[in-house]
């Protein structure tokens, strides 16, 4: 007789890690830790995040918050291919805050890297210090320019921050640097960053570092984990699992 | 520097009656340099604007929510569309529907909490946003201006379109098109049902022609050929062929052309997609009906990936393609991490599945058989399959060992001149009467009857002998024999698959009891040996007896029945009053024994092309067919969301014979762009676009549950309203239909279309049924409907749907469709509230079985299959999994040279990617990658003196210059970047399907004199179809399984050399 099927035993991901966000929103910004593992087991290379935080943030050509490195490995037939999602990696010691000349990009109470496109001057030297390669420019292209009109979506609102603005003329974020917050007006809403809600093997997660019982803390704890570039110093709260 | 690009708004004033405009894009940015932009901030510090602090975040409230199920590949995941001022500015997963979360939110979970939970969705639904607003979409009716395919239109009234359609219409270039009044030659149901009784008795023998003659005197000039009267009425010279077209819509569709215009020839594209595979798994699992008949088999069964401990993919994978990456991809890389599952992925490539997998093995394409035999030889040499599963022959006796299945593997099998012919009858073996089987028990023989529930019947697995002078064998024996006609080294050369691994993945694969499973999809079907590579996988899951076992092979939770046929309040079935049906050889040959027609008499072996009596949908086979004249030419084509001139194996004939009016008189299209081939059409029908339409999918049996998913309209669709039968609605296929029937007075529709009181003047009129009939479910009564939505509910619903203008949305009008009765618009409201009905994650397992487990039996030796014929040769089929070599029409084999074409060529589909319809996402696939490349092994390519970025052209042995030819337009080079890769197998090129396109917004095309510019980057890259062999028997279509119909991708050889 085979055991009972495991499968009936777990609940989706998501509402785990929804039900570990309202835990951490009840605390004090300043007590929160937010961090993202990501398991490099269950990346299928989709790139389903990557388009799901497009689509929130209807950012244009050339800026993309999250990007899958794919990498070949081995020789033919011994061959592996290795997916590795990249969003803003949160620093702890943040090399894109120190560079800046407006001191537009800070990490804020809650650990997150964010940028005041308001102050942002465009200068661009954060991109330059950043090592992951994680911040780009809005140049003030348009996907649908070379088509018969500017497709609504392009040009339909975003709630980045918290601010409603729709993308347009030479108003921020146009001419500004952009990259990943962690989705933070979605947390604060108690809901999970796009790119973790959208992802099919469920290979990111997302919660509190600071709580012991959330669902990235416990997995963490069980399992070996690298940050990238950990000799930089930068401490990033994005956690790989292998 | 100035401003240098102009303003979009200049190229839009251009074309604004015809496509469409959107009040959002009123504030159109001006585009300005990066060197100004980076000079201007600074300078301007002060002056920015700040945005509205602290807004709360609208995307989560369920007054900003429809559900719905998406189609950007045919998994067709239930999603969740968010509107903000009447634009859909997001999607993602429906929390409601086991497709999106694991497990789903309960049913009854109130709506403004189950907004807060976004289900997952591959990257394809996600771009869904921008397919919708694609800027290249079309609102108004086009009408060529031009010689087809010269992409020269003129926008013109819908209603204008309808009356030249019905009546016929004079163009430019002085062609004449035919009406389809014309056309639809028997109007009267009595006579039609009269012509098609004698015309089956002529076919069938039982009628003389000139008796058919003398009494159907006065309408033989109705008829397609009055010599043939078996090919039916005129009407069928009318043929609809859909390319992706699904339930809701598919039955909408067949009760237009089939039952009221009155033709036989309804199509959907199943062949190019992976019909083989279907057919395959049908004939295996088809129940015995007695008197020689079989059927009920299931298309599609899969692996419970969420239990299973092993599991092989053949030529496909989780996480691209298949069914589909949003379902399955949480299920295997749980199941790989978090169990250890271990997986083996059969492919050419390193698919994204593969770069996961334990082995990966790169077969040869087209030698999936030859692979699977040889697991089969080291299963049943090393005594590794369930002997006390495949011993049981009946139900009772899988009964009786907690089996819901059971297989042929015991029964016997006539051998005649050396070879296995048929099943062994009772009759032949002097036991009887019974219309049944025959098994050996310890040598003696018995009758089995399949679907006993008492007497339960075993057999020996390996039985031989004979009894009344007739040899028998038994179905496990033939297929232990089949196995051994190669050593394990031999089959191992013939897939390119090493002796080492196929034990180690036979014996893990046979160390798990019943918790393994083998899933297939594409790869090891689209070949001319399709359905035999189907069978051969098949055969694998049968051996170990895992049918409807946790962890072990099912086929998904099924569905309700949206056609009401069960219980529901509408039988749509029955709903049609003045039905004129229809009948007559489909212009494919398909569900039709050459045999029984008159044109095997005329002709006998071999025919002219392919008959299929085993499948359906051949799409490859419907334009060259008509323009062959074989077995008849046609009138008219309506051409629906398909593209048959890009997306078969060697299209180039097809193009030909579409830009022709001699070949095709009359050529109507429905698109949501213009396409690569609805660019050739006469009439160009704006569509309503996915998240604007309604449908019914079926689920994918990678769900265990009960599904029954509903497509609504998100948002407003774009196309212009038009007012048929007195009602506004957009133009759609629906719109066309309906607006054709009004004009022509088909029955079944306007006024009482449905019956009396009930009138068929709007798509929803009938979709509206199908939801109600799904709310109410299967049983009588109303013992499992839905519950009545409350006045929160009612309010939610109506919110939601504020956006939409009347001829959308209009709530009295919507409830008029389900007869006014307010418990039923309730349950409607209810269900369309969660985008379908989905039944509890308790329901998925019950302990050691699948909670819906496959229930019937498995042939290993296919009866049904053996008793068919080639109709190339007139030889029979075999009922054994076999690994044939690639033969043409003429059932010859093919010779493709090694030395001249020394590249196997293959195609697969990237995960950001659906067919040709993804082109336009521009977050997606034109985000992700810039173009597609020629994939080789860097062995390959350094033996070429070729570097990656190198520009290559394919050429074959059908395609000598490796051009697409495009009828009235630019040819085209089947030509693209070189990428040198170690992850495919040495001697085989694969190429992505989604790229290469010269239409779908890639090409510069003239409106009413304007011209509308082309966006370069959707014209990039290569799509290999050009190249890929046809038939040399035919010549102008491709290669084709002549069982279970797929188009023969995978199956051509290739020789590369520097563009």
């Amino acid at each position: 007789m085979p055991e009972i099927p495991v499968i009936q035993q777990i609940e989706d991901v998501t509402a785990r890690m929804m039900d570990d966000l309202q835990r951490a929103l009840k605390k004090p910004p300043s007590e929160r830790r937010w961090g993202m593992v990501i398991d490099l087991t269950k990346c299928t290379g989709c790139e389903a995040c990557t388009v799901a935080c497009k689509a929130e943030h209807k950012t244009p050509p050339g800026v993309n918050y999250n990007l899958v490195i794919k990498t070949e490995m081995g020789t033919y037939p011994n061959v592996r291919e290795i997916f590795l999602p990249r969003p803003c990696m949160q620093c702890e010691n943040p090399p894109c805050v120190e560079v800046c000349p407006v001191s537009a990009t800070y990490k804020n109470e809650e650990g997150i890297v964010v940028i005041d496109y308001d102050v942002c001057i465009g200068c661009r030297y954060c991109i330059t210090a950043c090592p992951y390669g994680a911040r780009s420019f809005d140049f003030g292209e348009w996907y649908t320019m070379g088509t018969p009109e500017i497709a609504p979506y392009e040009t339909a609102p975003t709630f980045e921050y918290s601010e409603k603005r729709v993308r347009k003329d030479d108003a921020s974020p146009i001419g500004n640097v952009r990259k990943c917050n962690f989705c933070i007006e979605r947390v604060h809403e108690g809901l999970l960053p796009a790119c973790v809600t959208t992802c099919v093997g469920r290979a990111r997660l997302f919660g509190d570092l600071n709580d012991p019982n959330s669902l990235v803390s416990e997995i963490l704890a069980e399992r070996s984990s690298f940050r990238l570039k950990e000799e930089l110093g930068t401490e990033p709260k994005v956690y790989y699992l292998t | 520097m100035g401003k240098k690009q102009k303003s979009p708004l200049q190229t839009k004033i251009t074309r604004r009656d015809f496509i469409k405009t959107t009040a959002i894009v009123g504030g159109t940015a001006a585009i300005t340099s990066q060197v100004d932009l980076a000079f201007r901030r600074v300078a301007s510090i002060e002056g920015a604007p700040h945005g509205d602090k602290v807004v709360p975040y609208p995307l989560n409230k369920a007054e900003n929510v429809i559900y719905s199920v998406c189609l950007q590949c045919h998994t067709a995941c239930t999603i969740k569309g968010k509107v903000l001022d009447g634009v859909m500015v997001k999607v993602d997963g429906n929390a409601y529907s086991p497709m999106n979360m694991l497990p789903h939110l309960s049913y009854d979970t109130p709506l403004e909490e189950a907004a807060h939970y976004d289900g997952k969705l591959c990257p394809k639904g996600q771009a869904g946003v921008n397919t919708e607003y694609d800027p290249y979409r079309i609102t108004k009716v086009l009408k060529r201006a031009g010689k087809r395919g010269e992409n020269k239109w003129q926008a013109i009234p819908f209603d204008q379109a309808i009356n030249e359609i019905v009546n016929g219409s004079t163009f430019v270039d002085g062609t004449k098109t035919p009406g389809l009044q014309e056309i639809r030659a028997v109007q009267d149901p009595d006579l039609m049902a009269a012509l098609k009784k004698d015309a089956m008795a002529v076919a069938g023998g039982s009628m003389s022609l000139a008796d058919f003659k003398a009494k159907h005197a006065a309408h033989l000039n109705l008829l397609i050929d009055p010599d043939h009267p078996d090919l039916g009425p005129k009407n069928n010279q009318f043929v609809f062929q859909a390319g992706r077209i699904e339930h809701g819509r598919k039955e909408f569709g067949k009760r237009w052309l089939k039952d009221a215009f009155g033709s036989i020839n309804f199509y959907e594209h199943t062949t190019i997609c992976e019909q083989s595979h279907h057919i395959a798994t049908i004939q295996v699992t088809n129940a015995y009906k007695g008197k020689g008949k079989w059927a009920g088999g299931k298309e599609h069964l899969k692996p419970d990936f969420a239990n299973a401990e092993m599991v092989i993919f053949f030529g496909t994978g989780a996480f691209e393609a298949n069914f589909g990456p949003t379902p399955m991809s949480e299920l295997v890389t749980w199941s790989l991490a978090d169990r250890n599952m271990k997986m083996a992925v059969v492919d050419p490539r390193l698919s994204k599945t593969a770069a996961k997998a334990t082995w990966w093995l790169p077969v040869k394409p087209g030698a999936d058989a030859a692979l699977a035999l040889a697991l089969g030889r080291w299963i049943v040499e090393n005594e590794r399959y369930d002997a006390n599963y495949l011993v049981n022959a009946n139900k009772a006796a899988a009964t009786a060992d907690n089996e819901t299945s059971w297989s042929n593997a015991t029964w016997l099998v006539k051998i005649e001149n050396g070879k296995p012919t048929r099943l062994l009858r009772p009759k032949e073996a002097g036991l009887g009467d019974a219309d049944a089987f025959v098994v050996s028990r310890g040598g003696k023989l018995l009758v089995v009857d399949p679907n006993d529930t008492k007497n339960a019947v075993e057999g020996d697995l390996f039985a031989a002998g004979t009894i009344n002078g007739i040899a028998y064998k038994s179905a496990l024996q033939l297929y232990k024999e089949v196995t051994m006609e190669h050593s394990l080294s031999e089959w191992a050369d013939l897939c390119g698959i090493p002796v080492r691994q196929i034990e180690e993945v036979a014996r893990e694969y046979t160390s798990h009891g019943k918790r393994v499973g083998v899933d297939m999809y594409r790869g090891p079907v689209q070949h001319t040996n399709g359905y035999y590579n189907g069978q051969a996988v098949l055969m694998l899951n049968v051996l170990v007896g895992n049918a409807g076992w946790t962890g072990g092979y099912g086929g998904g939770g099924g569905h309700w029945h949206e056609d009401g046929s069960k219980a529901g309040p509408f039988n749509l079935k029955k709903l049609h009053p003045g039905k004129l049906g229809s009948f007559g050889v489909t212009l494919t040959r398909e569900k039709w024994r050459y045999e029984q027609s008159t044109l095997f008499k005329r002709d006998g072996y071999p025919a002219k092309r392919l008959w299929f009596p085993y499948t359906g949908n051949v799409y490859q086979e419907i334009i060259p067919s008509a323009a062959a004249g074989y077995p008849y030419s046609i009138k008219a084509l309506w051409l629906h969301k398909g593209t048959p001139g890009f997306s078969p194996p060697g299209p180039n004939p097809t193009l030909q014979a579409i830009a022709d009016p001699k070949v095709i008189p009359l050529v109507i299209a429905d698109d949501i762009v213009i396409g690569e081939t609805s660019m050739y059409a006469d009439y160009l029908f704006p569509d309503t676009a996915i998240w604007e339409r309604w449908g019914t999918p079926h689920t994918t049996p990678a769900i265990q549950v009960k599904v029954s998913k509903f497509r609504q309209p998100i948002v407003d669709p774009l196309p212009e309203k038009v007012a048929v039968f007195g009602e506004k609605q957009p133009v759609s296929m629906e719109a066309a239909m309906l607006a054709i029937a009004e004009k022509m007075g088909l029955p079944g529709y306007g006024k009482d279309g449905f019956g009396a009181g009930m009138d068929f003047n709007n798509r929803q009129d009938y979709f509206l049924k199908m939801a109600a009939n799904l709310a109410f479910g299967d049983k009588a009564g109303g013992a499992e409907a839905v519950p009545e939505a409350d006045e929160e509910e009612l309010r939610v619903f109506r919110a939601a749907r504020a956006h939409f203008p009347k001829s959308v949305f209009d709530e009295a009008r919507w409830k008029k469709s389900v007869g006014n009765d307010d418990a039923i618009w309730k349950r409607v409201v209810y269900f369309l509230n969660r985008g379908g009905r989905f039944e509890s994650f308790s329901k998925a397992y019950k302990n050691e079985k699948l909670g819906h487990p496959y229930s019937g039996m498995f042939s290993i030796f296919v009866d049904n299959v053996a008793a068919g014929k080639h109709s190339g040769t007139g030889a029979h089929f075999s009922g054994l999994p076999i690994f044939e070599p690639v033969k043409d029409a003429f059932g010859k084999v093919l010779h493709q040279s090694a030395e001249e074409y020394p590249f196997q060529l293959f195609t697969y589909k990237e995960v950001t990617g659906g067919q040709s319809r993804t082109v336009s996402d521009y977050w997606a696939q034109l985000n992700i990658a810039k173009e597609n490349y020629v994939y080789m092994n860097k062995l390959d390519s350094d033996r070429l003196g070729f570097k990656e970025g190198d520009v290559v052209k394919l050429m074959s042995l059908t395609n000598a210059d490796g051009m697409w030819v495009l009828p009235n337009n630019n040819d085209r080079a089947v030509a693209g970047k070189v990428k040198p890769v170690q992850g495919i197998r040495p001697g085989t090129v694969g190429v992505s399907w989604h790229w290469g396109h010269w239409a779908y917004g890639a090409q510069d095309f003239v409106i009413d004199d304007s011209l509308v510019k082309g966006d370069a980057q959707r014209g990039t890259g290569l799509c290999p179809n050009a190249v890929m062999i046809d038939d040399p028997a035919l010549k102008n279509a491709t290669l084709s399984d002549p069982i279970g119909g797929s188009a023969a991708f995978l199956d051509t050889r290739v020789k590369i050399v520097k563009a």
